[in-house]
């Protein structure tokens, strides 16, 4: 059995509900699948007592109804645990910048890009996006088409 | 002297025109040295020339909230005292264009003022970068001063007079004197990058960290005098390092004595092209602790060789 | 004290020579010692990921490649290496040996790159001319194999696009033997030449737990300690079958980071050599399809900065639905604000430097808009506006020829 496969059944030990939803996809990758209730729960049991003590980047999608954020957590030797959760547009989830001080450059670019809403983020300025751009546009969802080239703001 | 060739002396030759031109030229052999150190074509000959008059034609930019008249005469000053300075050196006679004694004093002073004006210029600009690189020219001025004047003082101390020509005077009637005063030589040079603000003591215009530091803010034809003034100063600098330390062959024909000052000139401005070559920037409170631990008392030891030798003869 | 007068705010950044980017520093300075310190980023976002789900897969790996200027073939590999998993591509061989290839004359010219910036914010241009001569070498032999200096655009999905012949294989060998000498020239330069050492030890210092902690990557964290390098622990590419160390240092300055990339340097040679001796026959790429099945695979690249991290999952299209990028240089920023704790003025250049930062891959996207204040002009508006400034300025240049046209 190698390592991967020894993370899931740990997982699945830890939180019988993550039965069929921890799942080994090759060597060194594993997808976890949370519901929002429980996310904080099994991201701190993944970084706090299975030593995935590396955030290398949250992804943020556009999943319809729902925003959806994967959390890729590395520990050593190559192992990626990657947390998926998904939030209806307009709800939030928790900040994980009590784990991870320096996510929150991360968390600032769904609020940005996606228009996430983060429990419990520091404030500060805002990233990617100018300081002048619209609160309520968020380039990254799948109805936000850039504008003609040359077009005028009103 | 007539009024009409004491005019002419000291507008065209040895005087502020002549001084320009080698000021000019002293900068070419810099950047081309620097550059083939560097292992760089480097520019052409007229390259300080062409960017003197480019930027002759480029707009004035005042900053508004700057004190306007210290601002715009800040230059002026500068060049000025350089020019000052000039004409109390030696150059190739064994006598200045106006030598009178304490002018050494004098000269170190007038070569004081330049780093006064940036100070001014830089501070009456009201950018933080300008500012920045004023207060680090003042901070740094109290570091390398002392070392400098200790060296240029102690062959005056053996000398036993205030005027440069008088020490010239000495030197080259006792010629087995002047390599006494090696030390000297040696402090004199390093200070010179301090005061020529070169690597390592380019601190107060650390361009990675504050830009241009008290030149920031200057345009145009003001940038060009300051410039001009900078140059200047290596050339009046090299000279007095070049009339006090190396005293040597003086009593030639003119043509020769012209050369041979040249020659000088050059091989000292090679040394500080070597030096700012060879050295990263230091940080500022680096460069006062190696200034006042390391530069002022091998500078006192000078003196101190100077009164044994004194005592000596 | 901190007294609110005395306190100068300085912008460093978004326009600033230390800066090759725009990026912006507020630094609160108390004489010369740095008090606080607030960064702001995105000033080079430019709308690549979204740009990607817009395109083709194609299409993706040649704007993918322009994410990064002098990381290119990172992030051309990362992305493919995403995209060849979902679609269940296996690679040749040759082509994985090849990307190795690339990828480490990458890593030599971008830390030769380094050391000549680094060189230049502390005011030590002899070390920056003298790098940048000697990365002359390796560019000119990336434009050799590949076609180009940057943006060598030598991967597709399924392989590479060109080979590289047999005969070249000399020439690598020589450029890198050339290299070695300088580099090892370099070394000893570091650790005898005076103020350079003054100037880097001890500044910018990161503790092994902070670097941890703030997710550091790269030369960043290995010289904290941290034993950390995608090649080993993610074996990607030919990385497998090659041998070498993990260079780390534990003196946490910037010296260390100095020392990580001279010894990372000397350790790529050596790769090259080995890559140059293993590489097997064989073809260079396979056919991949246009359109790329549902799935999603989590793509790392050690490239010379640190981690790459490429995120794609498919939809059955021939378009992404979602490609995300992060760069290393936004995971090494967040431990830049703890390196200039109680630092000097002078330091900040170096100690940012030293991270190796790269903002335009770090910020990827911003939409092209007008703004209130700005707007757009077409070629012939711009020479009317110039036409008519220097008019009001007393110049008439409207007789003046450009593009072949007389604009009245």
């Amino acid at each position: 059995m190698n390592e991967s496969e020894t993370v899931v059944q740990e997982l699945q030990a830890a939180f019988p509900f993550l039965a069929g939803r921890a799942t080994v996809q090759r060597e060194r990758r594993v997808w976890v699948d949370v519901d929002r209730d429980k996310f904080a729960p099994v991201f701190g049991h993944l970084a706090k007592n299975l030593g995935f003590t590396n955030l290398l980047m949250i992804t943020g999608l556009d999943a319809g109804a729902d925003l959806e954020f994967i959390y890729h957590l590395a520990r050593s030797r190559g192992l990626i645990a990657n947390v998926k959760v998904r939030c209806p547009k307009g709800e939030s989830v928790e900040t994980i910048t009590g784990t991870f001080p320096g996510g929150h450059i991360y968390e600032r670019e769904l609020i940005d890009l996606l228009g996430a809403k983060i429990d419990g983020l520091p404030e500060g300025s805002r990233y990617p996006l100018p300081d002048n751009w619209p609160k309520d546009e968020h380039p990254l969802l799948k109805d936000w088409k850039p504008r003609e080239k040359g077009a005028q703001d009103a | 002297m007539t009024a009409g060739t004491a005019v002419l002396h000291i507008l065209v030759f040895p005087g502020f025109l002549f001084l320009a031109v080698l000021g000019l030229a002293g900068e070419f052999v810099d950047r081309k040295l620097y550059a083939r150190f560097q292992n760089r074509v480097g520019p052409p000959w007229f390259q300080p020339l062409a960017d003197f008059v480019k930027l002759l034609g480029k707009e004035n930019v005042v900053p508004e909230e700057a004190d306007r008249p210290i601002f715009k005469l800040a230059p002026v000053f500068a060049l000025a005292a350089v020019l000052a300075a000039f004409l109390y050196i030696p150059l190739w006679g064994p006598k200045s264009l106006l030598p009178f004694d304490g002018d050494l004093i004098v000269v170190l002073y007038l070569l004081l003022i330049p780093t006064v004006t940036f100070f001014l210029g830089g501070w009456t600009s009201s950018s933080v970068f300008a500012t920045l690189g004023a207060l680090r020219a003042i901070t740094q001025v109290f570091a390398y001063e002392i070392p400098l004047f200790v060296a240029l003082l102690a062959p005056a101390l053996l000398a036993n007079t205030w005027s440069i020509s008088g020490i010239v005077h000495y030197y080259s009637a006792h010629p087995a004197l002047w390599p006494v005063n090696l030390i000297g030589l040696c402090v004199a040079m390093v200070t010179l990058l301090g005061k020529l603000e070169r690597v390592p003591f380019d601190i107060p215009e650390a361009e990675t960290e504050i830009v241009a530091g008290s030149f920031t803010e200057y345009s145009g034809r003001r940038l060009a005098f300051f410039r001009l003034a900078v140059d200047c100063e290596a050339i009046v600098a090299v000279s007095l390092v070049a009339a006090i330390f190396l005293p040597f062959g003086l009593g030639l024909a003119p043509w020769a004595g012209v050369l041979l000052y040249l020659a000088k000139v050059l091989f000292l401005l090679a040394v500080l092209a070597l030096l700012r070559t060879l050295f990263a920037r230091l940080r500022i409170d680096q460069m006062i602790a190696f200034c006042w631990k390391v530069m002022a008392p091998i500078a006192f030891l000078q003196i101190l060789i100077n009164l044994v030798v004194r005592e000596l003869i | 004290m901190p007294d609110k007068e005395k306190i100068v705010r300085v912008p460093i950044g978004p326009q600033h020579p230390a800066l090759k980017e725009p990026e912006s520093f507020m630094v609160d300075l108390q004489g010369e010692k740095i008090s606080s310190i607030a960064l702001r980023l995105g000033y080079n976002h430019r709308g690549i990921e979204k740009g990607c789900e817009e395109r083709t897969y194609v299409q993706d790996v040649y704007l993918i490649e322009r994410v990064c200027g002098i990381c290119s073939h990172s992030h051309s590999t990362a992305f493919v290496q995403a995209v060849e998993e979902i679609a269940g591509l296996d690679v040749p061989p040759r082509a994985k040996y090849i990307r190795t290839l690339i990828g480490e004359l990458e890593r030599v010219h971008s830390h030769l790159l380094w050391l000549g910036v680094a060189g230049h914010e502390i005011g030590f241009d002899t070390l920056l001319m003298y790098t940048w001569r000697d990365r002359e070498l390796v560019m000119d032999l990336l434009a050799e194999l590949t076609g180009n200096r940057v943006h060598y655009a030598m991967n597709v999905i399924g392989g590479v696009k060109r080979d590289v012949p047999q005969e070249q294989f000399a020439r690598i060998t020589s450029v890198v033997d050339a290299l070695e000498e300088r580099t090892k020239y370099y070394v000893e330069l570091a650790m005898t030449e005076e103020t350079l050492a003054q100037r880097l030890s001890g500044v910018g210092y990161l503790s092994k737990e902070d670097a941890e902690r703030f997710g550091a990557v790269g030369p960043t964290a290995r010289a904290s300690g941290v034993d950390r390098d995608t090649r080993r622990d993610d074996p990607y590419a030919a990385y497998g079958e090659l041998e070498f160390q993990v260079v780390t240092d534990t003196r946490c300055d910037v010296f260390g980071r100095a020392v990580v990339r001279l010894g990372e340097l000397m350790q790529t040679y050596s790769m090259i050599r080995q890559v140059l001796k293993k590489m097997p026959d064989g073809p260079t790429s396979v056919r991949a399809p246009l359109k790329i099945p549902t799935g999603e695979a989590v793509s790392r690249y050690e490239a010379p900065r640190g981690e790459d991290v490429h995120y794609v999952r498919g939809n059955g299209t021939d378009k992404p639905e979602r490609a995300k990028v992060r760069a290393p240089t936004l995971a090494n920023l967040q431990s830049v604000a703890k390196m200039l704790e109680n630092g000097y003025l002078a330091d900040l250049p170096i100690v940012v430097a030293a991270i190796d930062p790269c903002f335009s891959c770090t910020d990827r996207m911003v939409a092209v808009r007008g703004t209130s204040e700005s707007k757009t002009m077409n070629w012939e508006e711009l020479v009317q506006y110039g036409v008519r400034w220097y008019r009001e300025r007393g110049i008439d240049l409207s007789n003046v020829k450009m593009r072949g046209e007389v604009t009245a």
